[in-house]
């Protein structure tokens, strides 16, 4: 297979996965981002989310080489400089997560879908993160992270405009 | 859960997708969102020798609106469907079925023409095309045919689409004025496949009813018109007792499958409450005019 | 009551230490160990429930390029040493003990039995390897019920045993359950079956073992609730020395009961890479998880309760079925606590329990979340089909029944003394959070426009860890040990057989030890999943809060008494008069008298003292639990049926639980909602399913469905906290609690808002089609 290039976390990445390689597995194999987890393989529980070209995608539903060109966040690269950002503090202070296994999958899902919706509610948060499966937190501290995160983020932004 | 071992081609224009077809034939699968493809892959349910990844191919995806009728390439995602205008105001059947179909990160890479070609008959879109008659463009060594929605869908996860051909376009024609459209679905959990499901479309010309369209996913193995409750609704005042007639006979032209999610029995029943509720919805959109 | 030194940490919702890596994708979970030159496995299953094995040829396989090795069931079984289980080793059974090889040799008894494995370069490799190997099966006839099981007729699974008895067939009685039958005004009777689900973490099983050729030892890394129990599992069945085994464990994507010990297929992989002098991983997939990790709960019993007129609960009589599945796990052992828990906080005078186990051709059964939960479940069901007959209102009669809070307290009449369970006080406080009366006048007004509406409450204690047994420990698996040591860098470290995958035990034991030592939160590490470094210990039973938090405050003071000591040295003070304040010893009253505590571990390990000072700042600490206790509740589900198509809405879900004083809130909160999420799951979504002919239907989660932020509602909680029991350690588990609750609560629900129906219900999975086809049964009958 020839090789492929492209961006993840802000860095140019090349490698020469064969052709049946995931994108899951060529992100947590061959670049060694293990932040992307693996809980079902066949695209239902969305433990593999990561953000390519602006859209949350199941990395373990793309084939590596349909990647190239792409450009890929992973959880990994969500805050500035592996650091929190404002989604993932907002879930800290709410204690969000207990096994954190779904946590990456279901972290870069509320982003994609906060950067599209800053205003969603719980309803709409509700739905949209009805595609990560989670077997610990019953969803509750989960949505209670992504609402404050609203909050906050609504806030920050008042200040800045005021 | 690994895909098995299998070669790889990615054209980029659609003469070249079709030369690898007539050489692979049914050796080939083709690879458009791949939500569907790669998960039979994954569990070694599909084996092919090589996937024809037609996402770089040029021309096959957008929408647009000529003549009447609304043209969408075979390789638009789903959420760009789910975000055009030109649907919503033109196909709102298609645009009330699109929200529903599995998750946002689906319909991220999922395509229009990739569940069509795919054929599930639990899934929303090979509904709406059965319900609107949806004209299926494809591509082969003998040029195009077109095909209707009626001939598309032969059978369960099988279409009319020969292994050297590509689904490159889907129309539909354009909803004409006083026309209403619900998509109902009854299924286990948000975003699963309909354990029934119902794609329905009225027009009402002077408070009666005409052009009723009805078809049901989940209930066959292909998406499945009520034409018995479509006859039955034609020229009728859309009343509580008529949407119950209908959804008897509907539910009476039905022999649905038993699985894990729902027998035959529970089938049948849920299709009959789901008329009633897609009648209610759709009159409802075609008098307030909101379609 | 001993002061606490600085109550700062302990009661508040702390933010876990564990979140900064979980949430920046740094947490190390066993798929995310690499090891230089490690290999990858992956097995050949059996793709029938019950076959003799005729041949099996790895030749192929070994043939592919990738492919470094292959063994069979025989192959292995001359690697390893025979023996049994050894969880049931450990838990002494004493019943029939099934012979089987590690893989299958001879015979196949669930569809997934492992009858080989291939180690490749890669899992894509090693999967492709196993599409070579060939085995020819000779179908024998499948055992895929329990009533077929316990026909004489059946083949058995297991030659050895002769038959299909997994737990022979045993009758216990407490009080005179017969002259409580023939007094009573009424008898009840009814059948209820529990459905066979799941655990289901996030993470599947998995291993990475490592066998050093040189050093003859061998280096696991695992996903498992005690880096000890599966070091003795790896050790036993390799025949090793266990000092020549290391299992260390990082992060681990959840457990619920199903990681204990080691399995058939992370003992092969432990083997294979002894036999290869190299790292060999294996993580089982989705499929693997779902279909031969381990199931639960497929359990059916015939219940009888002597009642009152007035409605007194006088006794119950109960015959208990478990379906384990093939090859043994701890269901033979669930009866022995289902009977036990049976009366739960009840004051019923009379018991009759017998149970009987069986052996079928489908998934072990294992521990899941509450293994016993059936005893709630069959209960507070049957409680509810009593209320309806007698004309009583469910909570009333609960109320009615429930032993009130005395001292002494009230004997349960399996023996345990219900100390401090505050039943009646959980189900008035539902009472209070919940207008009953408002929802009967709204669920009639909505009855009118064709809407169902139902309420349901049950209630349930759990041994967490259970009362003080009289001359011996509180809970089970005994004692708990911590390691305690400050550092020089003044960090206190808690060394920890507790083993987190969820619990936030880094957190916290963290509170605890900081409050009671004095230092800042940030100033305690808790070490966890090295069986080199932490001394024995369980996660599991919902034993922690006590068992754990309490070797933490003990082990915490006696460190601090310990440091104290050698600072009066230091500091020319009496040890009466220093104290340990935000990390600093100092003189009482005088803050600036104040050495941190760092100082005082590095002037100790300087040898500056005598031999007649003990200057080691490392304690071991033993905790029995103290007074111990239960923890309970009552909850509250109202739900809404679609009658149409038979979906459930769970409009509202209220808890009022009490676990004693709580370490961090947001933590038991956390536990509770994920144990009623799995509750909803059970009954609205999950099941492990199999056909007539022993193939299992629920392999992919497309039919294994477990619930989303659409089906889990807000989850009221109340905290009730129980007068204390012991002088310091109030704190009591509440792991289980939710899941073990809330499917009766729920199923009450769904019976009451079916009522107008007439339909009565005696099982434990509603999904859509099954509400509709009560309804018509109730037709049908009319």
């Amino acid at each position: 297979m020839p090789d492929i290039t492209l961006t993840v976390n802000g860095v140019t990445r090349t490698g020469s996965p064969e052709a049946r390689k995931t994108l899951a597995d060529f992100l947590r194999d061959d670049l060694s981002l293990t932040g992307t987890h693996l809980g079902c393989e066949h695209g239902v529980c969305g433990a593999c989310t990561v953000i390519l070209d602006g859209r949350a995608v199941r990395s373990c539903l793309m084939l590596a080489v349909q990647a190239a060109g792409s450009d890929v966040t992973t959880i990994e690269g969500l805050g500035p400089d592996g650091e929190l950002g404002e989604l993932q503090q907002a879930m800290w202070d709410s204690h969000s997560f207990q096994c954190g296994f779904c946590t990456p999958g279901m972290v870069m899902q509320a982003a994609a879908f906060l950067g599209d919706h800053p205003e969603a509610g719980e309803p709409e948060i509700r739905e949209a993160l009805s595609g990560n499966i989670c077997r610990c937190t019953g969803y509750q501290s989960i949505i209670d992270g992504v609402l404050l995160a609203v909050e906050r983020i609504r806030e920050g932004s008042a200040r800045e405009t005021a | 859960m690994k895909l098995p071992p299998v070669d790889y081609e990615a054209p980029g224009t659609l003469s070249e997708a079709l030369d690898l077809l007539a050489e692979h034939q049914d050796e080939a699968s083709v690879l458009a969102g791949g939500q569907s493809l790669i998960p039979l892959l994954a569990l070694r349910l599909a084996q092919p020798t090589v996937l024809i990844d037609i996402n770089g191919v040029e021309g096959l995806s957008g929408v647009s609106r000529t003549n009447g009728w609304v043209a969408i390439g075979a390789t638009t995602r789903e959420y760009v469907a789910e975000e055009s205008q030109t649907i919503a105001e033109s196909v709102p059947l298609l645009a009330a079925a699109l929200p529903l179909i599995g998750h946002e990160a689906i319909r991220s890479r999922g395509t229009v023409g990739g569940s069509l070609a795919h054929a599930d008959p639990a899934a929303e879109l090979p509904a709406v095309a059965r319900a609107l008659d949806a004209e299926f463009v494809v591509q082969g060594p003998d040029g195009e045919r077109v095909v209707p929605a009626a001939d598309w869908f032969e059978g369960y996860l099988t279409t009319s689409r020969g292994p050297d051909e590509l689904l490159t376009e889907v129309r539909f024609l354009a909803a004409r004025p006083g026309t209403g459209t619900s998509f109902q679905e009854v299924a286990r959990r948000h975003g699963d496949f309909a354990m029934v499901g119902l794609a329905t479309s009225v027009t009402l010309n002077s408070g009666t009813i005409t052009d009723a369209r009805l078809a049901f996913a989940g209930v066959s193995d292909v998406p499945a018109r009520a034409t018995a409750a479509e006859e039955l609704l034609e020229g009728q005042r859309p009343t509580a007792e008529v949407f119950a007639e209908a959804a008897r006979a509907a539910a009476a032209g039905i022999d649905p499958p038993s699985d894990l999610h729902g027998s035959a029995e529970y089938r049948k029943k849920v299709a009959a409450a789901l008329v009633r509720r897609g009648l209610r919805e759709a009159v409802g959109n075609a008098m307030r005019g909101s379609d | 009551m001993t002061a606490i030194a600085a109550e700062r940490y302990t009661g508040a919702s702390i933010k876990r230490s564990e979140d900064p890596r979980i949430l920046t994708g740094a947490g190390r979970y066993v798929d995310d160990i690499k090891l230089p030159g490690m290999l990858h496995a992956a097995f050949v299953r059996s793709p029938m429930a019950h076959a003799r094995v005729l041949s099996v040829d790895a030749s192929a396989a070994r043939e592919l390029p990738g492919v470094v090795a292959a063994y069979t069931g025989a192959e292995l079984e001359a690697m390893t040493v025979p023996g049994p289980d050894a969880l049931m080793a450990l838990m002494g059974w004493q019943g029939p003990t099934p012979q089987f090889t590690l893989l299958a040799t001879d015979k196949v008894r669930f569809a997934g039995d492992p009858v080989a494995v291939v180690i490749a370069e890669s899992r894509y490799l090693a999967e492709d390897g196993c599409e070579l190997v060939a085995v020819e099966y000779e179908d024998l006839p499948p055992v895929v019920t329990a009533a077929f099981a316990l026909d004489p007729a059946s083949p058995p699974v297991f030659a050895n045993l002769g038959d299909n008895i997994a737990r022979t067939h045993s009758r216990n009685e407490f009080g005179d359950v017969a002259a409580t039958f023939e007094a009573a005004d009424r008898v009840f009777e009814t059948h209820i079956d529990v459905h066979r689900h799941q655990n289901v973490p996030m993470e599947g099983r998995g291993i990475v073992a490592s066998y050093d050729r040189d050093s003859g030892s061998m280096t696991v890394y695992a996903a498992t609730q005690s880096v000890h129990v599966s070091k003795i599992a790896v050790a036993m069945r390799l025949g090793m020395e266990q000092d020549k085994v290391r299992v260390l464990a990082g992060d681990i994507g959840g457990s619920f009961g199903l990681k204990i010990g080691a399995s058939r297929e992370e003992l092969a992989v432990a083997a294979a890479s002894r036999d290869l002098g190299r790292p060999v991983k294996w993580v089982e997939d989705r499929g693997e998880n779902l279909t031969t990790s381990g199931q639960a709960r497929e359990e059916s019993f015939d219940v009888r309760a002597a009642v009152s007129n007035d409605g007194d609960l006088l006794g119950m009589d109960v015959k208990m079925v478990i379906d384990t599945g093939a090859y043994p796990g701890m269901g033979a052992m669930v009866p022995d606590i289902v009977q036990a828990m049976f009366p739960g906080p009840y004051k019923m005078a009379a018991l009759g329990f017998e149970s009987t186990g069986a052996i079928t051709n489908k998934c072990c059964y294992v521990a899941y979340r509450g293994p016993w939960a059936s005893e709630t479940f069959v209960r507070e069901r049957f409680l509810d089909l009593i209320a309806k007959d007698l004309g009583a209102d469910p909570l009333e009669l609960r109320l009615r029944n429930v032993a009130p809070l005395t001292d002494p307290p009230a004997v349960m009449v399996t023996g345990r003394p219900l100390v401090g369970v505050t039943t009646q006080e959980s189900l008035q406080r539902i009472a209070q959070l919940v207008d009953f009366p408002a929802f009967r006048r709204r669920q009639a007004e909505a009855l009118e426009r064709g809407v169902y509406l139902g309420i349901g409450v049950a209630t349930f204690i759990e041994a967490a860890p259970g009362p003080r047994e009289p001359g011996g420990p509180s809970g089970p698996m005994g004692i708990e040990t911590m390691r305690l040591r400050l550092e020089e860098d003044g960090i206190v470290v808690l060394f920890t057989g507790q083993m987190p995958h969820g619990q936030s035990h880094q957190t916290t034991l963290a509170q605890i030890a900081a409050d009671e030592f004095g230092v800042p939160f940030e100033q305690v590490r808790v070490v966890v999943g090295d069986s080199d470094v932490v001394p024995f210990g369980l996660t599991g039973g919902s034993r922690s809060a006590t068992m754990t938090g309490g070797v933490a405050l003990h082990g915490a003071r006696q460190l601090k008494a310990r440091v104290i000591d050698v600072a009066s040295h230091l500091m020319e003070a009496s040890a009466q008069d220093l104290e340990i304040t935000d990390g600093q010893v100092l003189v009482r009253g005088d803050p600036a008298s104040g050495i941190p505590v760092g100082e005082v571990a590095r002037r100790a390990a300087s040898g500056e003292f005598g031999a007649d000072v003990d200057a080691s700042l490392e304690v071991i600490a033993q905790f029995d639990g103290g007074e111990g206790g239960w923890s309970g509740g009552s909850h509250c589900a109202i739900v809404e049926v679609d009658t149409e198509t038979g979906i459930v809405k769970v409009e509202r879900y209220v808890v009022a639980e009490d676990c004693g004083a709580l370490i961090n809130p947001a933590v038991v909160e956390g536990q509770i909602r994920g144990g009623v999420a799995q509750g909803i799951g059970a009954v609205l979504l999950e099941r492990s399913a199999y056909d007539e002919d022993g193939n299992c239907q629920s392999a992919t989660f497309m039919d294994y469905l477990l619930p989303t932020a659409c089906d889990v509602p807000r989850i009221e909680i109340e905290h009730l906290e129980t007068v204390p029991l012991d002088a310091d350690v109030n704190f009591r588990g509440v792991g289980e609690g939710g899941m073990i609750v809330a499917p009766p609560t729920l199923v009450n629900a769904i019976e009451d808002a079916l009522s107008p129906f007439g339909v009565r219900i005696y099982e434990q999975h509603l999904p859509p089609a099954r509400i509709l086809e009560l309804i018509a049964e109730v037709d049908a009958k009319d």
